[in-house]
């Protein structure tokens, strides 16, 4: 991630060794100083290395769970046995048998089925149950019936097939090649680290190129030119960072686990943060994936059912004497039963036994009436006849539950037209009244108005048999159809729909105010993809299409234009036909868009054509079919629940509950994570001028060296660390949620106000701070700023044992170096002391520290702690260990750089001050990071 | 899952079974091929200057908007320098903004001011900080004690190598301790310093800043390593002097009473190597009448005390590595780090 560094401190490090041979080729007695540095640096690269490999590694692990996949059996005929076999052992041309609840081992042929309803969701993102036979239906594999699908499951019936392709070969297979020929870019943050070290590594090599040059023109030798050019290089690189911002990340990751986002990447924890464009998945990502009841009609009313995950909270009128038999043949015509043994068990989270639509409606009638079974119990079924493509309705017959009553109840539901034909009568306000026109009339309004939200409309009716015709010995014959199948009374309409979560409109609406557009992009049917884009407010509720304009003004939808509808609804063979530039305009020109029937190709299509408008893209899903655009996207999202395996690989994120709201909190621990980077880097950046400047000043000015390149280390990977770690525990300073993401090119992690404050501002008053600390300390001693000045040559001179100081003392070469030692204890003090100030002032980019809280941040608190005893230790402890260069330190020393770190401190102050005061003004343009 | 199903894009897909797959391929082919085109135009069209943008980055966008502009344009007019030169001009007076160099020049000023009173903060820390200082008396001198110890002759190295009857090879040492006893010579001594009494600290109390005087030393007192007699300071007779001084420490005081001595012997090999050393004064010792020194600033001539070390009898034609240490209380000669502290170690290899 921070290549960049190491490659400097490698170059570092081989200049030392280089300049030890060069030493020791001259002088056999030469100081392993250099090759201790050296030893240093290379340790400081393998280390850091090695630790950002942890980092990420660890959370690399917890995904590598989600591969361990039971390996899967096959029931295959071979040599006339049936055998079971591990799927990847079958070979094109095995017979295999499926049941319900399988997952299909291959692509198969169909063979024989007997009631196969296969759930292709993860390959098309159709959430109903599609019918398979053994009849070629259609041209396109996908459309046929007689093909069933690698990994698909068979949800009901059996079905014998031949296997067709296997492995790579399969339509899975395919789209999963698909997603591993999508190569993987750069994740923002990456790039932004990227640039971060260009700049970084230029001012340190251009600054010690310079250098070298004035050093070697100065006559300096040029074995003493390397090491400037090592320590300008060692000052400038903060070795620290990598460490750092590995930390930083895995913090937040760890974060938002907790909030049910896995992270599988450390570097796609901000992605989302950066995100401009989401493109969302339909079934199981915005919506519950499961067909639930939504709207009622009956007494010619349209009721609104509670479509919420738990159905508590049904409010639509129950007292009518119509929904008192709506909700009998709701119960009785229906065949799906709770799975035995789920006492405990919430009603909506029960298994169940049968297709979509009679869960929803058993789970609806459960949640209202209670104990569904034991209803049905009462109401003895005697005959019934199943659902089936040629009657379209489903009919049984029950005693009633009434002991007086002795008649039969014939109940039905079915397709509303099919049912509506059978009906003479229709049941208003309890009362049978004949069905006339007006009544058919309001019939079809409704029918066509929920038909209209996306929704399956089924219809009710039921008929009582007279007493003395079908006596209680009768016998029901369902083949000979004994009873009346017309004359029934029409009790009402029930719609169902696969509903939006209900975390999602709030989420979407939160994404809307941060800047985020978001993009439905579903294999399912337009209508009803508009219908959930509605629901949830991907399209708001005053936004048309074009085809709602020119509904409105009754033109034809050619003569609309384009740019007065906010929201458009394409589907793919639409999409099929377009050009990119036609896609582009698309995207750029509604705020709003639903992709309806898309394929997985087309899923990358889009995905590409957003990341052309320079938007970071995110890509929710749970298919298979998500999977290329999951991999294609900034960052893939998939479900944890109900994901496939391909779509989690594929993903660099998981939603561990399913939870588009997840998203949110995503975005948000993104956005925080960005600034806080900021101000870690600035953080970092700032120490490294006043690491820089005493090289430049000992070359220039010729002053015995303040601070040595071992101390800068102790600095860069000691003292600073915990701090600049604690930055990232850091609140937010304004609500991040209500700006707009960040532009991928202009707003860059390390801009110029950045690097300009941090370097020529804060960076300088460091320094300078620190000078003085080191001035105090040699004048103290006896050696005053004019005495040092150009004394360097002699200074370093090693018999030179009676070098005079100001006050006329003369000092033997050890003793200086020792003096030496104890200037860079008091720089590397001076530094520690302001960096506590930068630390406090990094806090915040804008507001003021007192607006910000001094102690919310407790681990702010920890780094200045872990700052003063890290130092302390060096000084203190440590001093007497000779090749760290450290020495005790009187304790007023501590003492000298505070008024500069308060001096820092104010200054920021008035900064921020004035930025809040003059916004837009060139100082907040020039001085806001 | 993800290793099971990658694949080489592997085709073979019977059973007409790539109708859909294919068909978009062809698809996602033209998209490809038009893609960078697009991508090109896309950057030129996207270039939209967002007001919360810094003004400086706005210019700078301008002028690659313009630079864009140009290498569009350039081969068709092949106005190159033209636009150029436009650049340039605008950046030095752009007219819609009313903004010209004048606003780097702002920036200018704004820097140095900033950095001026950066500047006189400082200047007022090292100011507070001088007054603090005293000029006479370094605040802390524990790091420059205790003394350290140097010799003369000294030419970069500690190791004396001369033929004696080769004036070449030892000229210089004399004309090095020639030099260095200039400061010494008598009438100079008895003009500038008074003769104080021995045996005891020349205190002189009174203010800080009043002048001190100083003790005179002689070059007499160094006797036959004097140079009066022998002005070759036995060099030429393989007897050579050796001038050993103490480094001077403001207010150092040897403990009283017992003067700080000098004492040199082999430092590794056969002790008999030196059969005699004569120590001029002969007390081989810095008499307490030189302490304490007062600092260079009022202690003007002051005049280090020096002990003369004359090698009479060495043996010749060898290196003999020579250790010479001062003893006395609160003097410490055997830090390990230093080698110069109350110590000094050089070696004698006298040709003959």
């Amino acid at each position: 991630m921070v290549g960049g560094f190491s490659i400097l401190l490698w170059i570092g490090a081989i200049l030392c060794w280089i300049a030890y041979g060069i030493q020791y080729s001259n002088d056999k007695s030469s100081s392993l100083d250099s090759v201790y540095l050296g030893s240093v640096l290379a340790l400081v690269v393998v280390l850091t290395g090695i630790f950002a490999y942890y980092q990420e590694a660890k959370s690399t692990n917890i995904m590598a769970s989600f591969h361990q996949m039971i390996p899967q059996q096959a029931l295959v005929i071979r040599d006339s046995e049936k055998k079971t076999v591990p799927a990847d052992q079958l070979v094109v041309g095995d017979i295999v048998e499926i049941k319900g609840g399988d997952r299909i081992p291959a692509d198969i042929r169909l063979l024989s089925a007997q009631g196969c309803k296969v759930d292709n969701s993860s390959l098309t993102g159709e959430s109903e149950p599609q019918p398979r036979s053994c009849e070629f239906t259609h041209d396109n594999p996908l459309e046929t019936k007689n093909i069933s699908f690698f990994s698909t499951t068979c949800l009901e019936g059996t079905a014998t097939g031949v296997v067709i392709s296997t492995g790579d070969r399969t339509v899975i297979g395919q789209i999963a090649s698909l997603a591993s020929g999508v190569e993987n870019s750069k994740t923002p943050i990456g790039l932004e680290i990227e640039h971060f070290v260009h700049i970084v590594a230029g001012v340190a090599v251009s600054i010690g190129v310079l250098f070298f040059v004035i050093a070697v023109s100065m006559k300096y030798r040029v074995l003493d030119s390397i090491v400037f050019l090592i320590g300008i290089i060692v000052a400038n690189v903060p070795e620290g960072l990598l460490a750092t911002v590995t930390v930083a990340l895995s913090l937040t990751a760890k974060r938002m686990a907790k909030k049910n986002c896995l992270v599988k990447g450390l570097e796609a924890v901000e992605t989302l943060g950066s995100t401009s464009i989401i493109c969302s998945d339909k079934t199981g990502t915005l919506t519950q994936n499961r067909m639930t009841v939504a709207h009622l009609w009956f007494d010619n009313q349209v009721f609104v059912a509670d479509t919420s995950e738990d159905h508590s909270n049904q409010v639509f009128d129950q007292s009518s004497a119509t929904w008192a038999s709506l909700s009998k043949i709701i119960t009785l015509c229906n065949r799906a039963e709770f799975r035995p043994g789920q006492e405990g068990v919430p009603v909506m989270k029960k298994a169940v036994v049968g297709d979509a639509s009679e869960t929803a409606l058993l789970k609806f009638s459960e949640v209202i009436l209670g104990n569904v079974m034991e209803i049905r119990k009462r109401n003895r079924k005697v005959a019934e006849i199943p659902f089936n493509s040629t009657n379209k309705f489903q009919l049984s017959i029950h005693e009633t539950d009434d002991p007086s009553d002795k008649r039969f109840l014939v109940v039905m539901k079915g397709a509303p037209e099919r049912v509506l034909e059978k009906c003479s009568t229709i049941m208003v306000s309890g009362q049978e009244q004949p069905l006339d026109r007006s009544t058919a009339q309001t019939f079809h309004t409704a029918y066509m108005e929920l038909g209209g939200l996306g929704e399956r409309v089924l219809g009710f009716c039921h008929l009582y048999l007279p007493a003395d015709e079908f006596p209680a010995t009768y016998s029901f014959d369902v083949d000979a159809m004994n009873f009346p199948t017309s004359s029934f009374c029409f009790v009402g309409l029930l719609s169902m729909i696969d509903p939006p979560r209900s975390t999602v409109p709030d989420a979407v609406t939160k994404c809307r105010s941060a800047g985020i557009k978001i993009i439905m992009v579903t294999g399912d049917h337009p209508i009803t993809a508009k219908a959930i884009a509605k629901s949830v407010g991907i399209i708001s509720a005053n936004s048309e299409t074009v085809e709602d304009v020119a509904k409105r003004l009754n033109v034809a939808v050619e003569q609309v234009d384009k740019r007065d509808a906010k929201a458009a609804v394409v589907t793919g063979m639409e999409l099929k036909d377009m050009s990119p530039a036609q896609l582009d305009e698309l995207l750029a020109n509604h705020s709003e868009i639903v992709f309806a029937r898309t394929s997985p190709q087309q899923k990358l299509i889009i995905v590409e054509g957003c990341q052309r408008q320079d938007a970071i893209v995110a890509v929710t899903g749970d298919g298979v079919n998500d999977s290329p655009a999951l991999k294609k996207a900034d960052i893939g999202i998939a479900m944890g629940i109900t994901g496939s395996d391909a779509a989690k690989s594929a993903a660099d994120m998981v939603l561990l509950d399913d939870n588009f709201a997840s998203i949110v909190t995503g975005v948000e621990e993104g956005r925080l994570i960005f600034d806080n980077l900021k101000k870690t880097i600035a953080y970092t950046l700032t120490k490294n001028i006043a690491e820089l400047c005493p090289f430049l000043i000992y070359i220039i000015a010729g002053l015995p060296l303040p601070i040595g390149t071992i101390t800068i280390l102790f600095i860069d990977l000691g003292t600073d660390i915990i701090p600049s770690i604690a930055l990232a525990y850091e609140k937010a300073e304004r609500d991040i949620m209500n700006r707009k993401p960040r532009h991928k090119k202009k707003d860059r992690l390390v801009n110029k106000p950045l690097a300009v404050y941090s370097y020529l501002h804060i960076g300088l008053m460091q320094a300078l701070g620190a000078f003085v600390v080191y001035f105090t300390v040699y004048a103290q001693q006896g050696f005053r700023p004019s005495a040092l000045l150009n004394l360097r040559v002699e200074w370093e001179k090693g018999y030179v044992n009676d070098l005079e100081d100001s006050y006329g003392q003369e000092w033997t070469s050890y003793q200086r170096k020792y003096l030496e030692w104890t200037g860079y204890t008091a720089f590397f003090v001076g530094i520690m002391v302001q960096q506590i100030a930068d630390l406090i002032i990094r806090k915040t980019r804008r507001n003021s520290i007192f607006q910000q809280g001094l102690f919310r941040n407790k681990v702010i608190w920890v780094g200045i702690a872990s700052q003063v005893i890290i130092a302390l230790i060096l000084s203190c402890g440590l001093g007497s260990i000779v090749a760290l260069n450290f020495t005790m330190l009187r304790p007023q020393y501590w003492f000298v750089a505070v008024p500069h770190a308060v001096l820092i401190w104010v200054y920021d102050e008035v900064r921020k001050l004035a930025i809040r005061l003059y916004p837009g003004s060139w100082w907040d343009k020039n001085m806001y990071y | 899952m993800r290793r099971q199903l990658r694949s080489r894009r592997a085709p073979a897909f019977p059973y007409g079974y790539r109708y859909r797959l294919d068909d978009q391929d062809e698809v996602n082919q033209n998209y490809l091929a038009d893609e960078e085109e697009e991508a090109e135009e896309e950057a030129r069209v996207m270039v939209v200057p967002d007001l919360e943008e810094e003004e400086e980055e706005e210019e700078e966008e301008k002028e690659e908007e313009e630079k864009e502009e140009e290498e569009s344009q350039a081969q068709e007019t092949g106005s190159a320098w033209w636009r150029k030169w436009q650049i340039v001009n605008e950046y030095l007076w752009d007219p819609e903004k009313r903004m010209s160099l004048a606003r780097t020049g702002l920036i200018l000023v704004i820097y140095f001011f900033f950095y001026a009173s950066l500047a006189a903060v400082v200047t007022l820390c090292m100011y507070t900080l001088f007054l603090t200082i005293s000029p006479y008396m370094p605040t802390f001198t524990e790091r420059v004690k205790p003394p350290g110890v140097m010799i003369r002759p000294f030419a970069h190295s500690l190791n004396f190598n001369f033929n004696v009857s080769e004036p070449d090879t030892w000229q210089h040492y004399v004309i090095s301790l020639n030099g260095f006893l200039q400061g010494y010579n008598d009438s100079l001594q008895e003009e500038m310093n008074v003769d104080c009494p021995p045996g005891q600290y020349f205190i002189q109390d009174g203010d800080e800043d009043e002048d001190k005087k100083a003790c005179q030393f002689k070059r007499s007192f160094l006797k036959n390593c004097s140079g009066l007699e022998d002005p070759t300071f036995g060099y030429s007779t393989g007897q050579p002097c050796i001038l050993l001084k103490m480094n001077r420490i403001v207010g150092f005081r040897p403990e009283p009473g017992d003067p700080v001595k000098v004492s040199c012997k082999v430092q590794r090999g056969d002790e008999n190597d030196i059969r005699s050393i004569n120590y001029y004064p002969e007390s081989a010792s810095f008499d307490l009448r030189y302490y304490p020194y007062y600092g260079k600033l009022t202690h003007v001539n002051y005049t280090s005390p020096l002990v003369a070390m004359h090698f009479t009898d060495v043996v010749k034609n060898q290196a003999v590595p020579v250790q010479c240490q001062l003893k006395g209380k609160g003097i410490i000669n055997d830090v390990i780090n230093d080698r110069f502290v109350g110590r000094v170690i050089f070696t004698l290899n006298i040709e003959t």
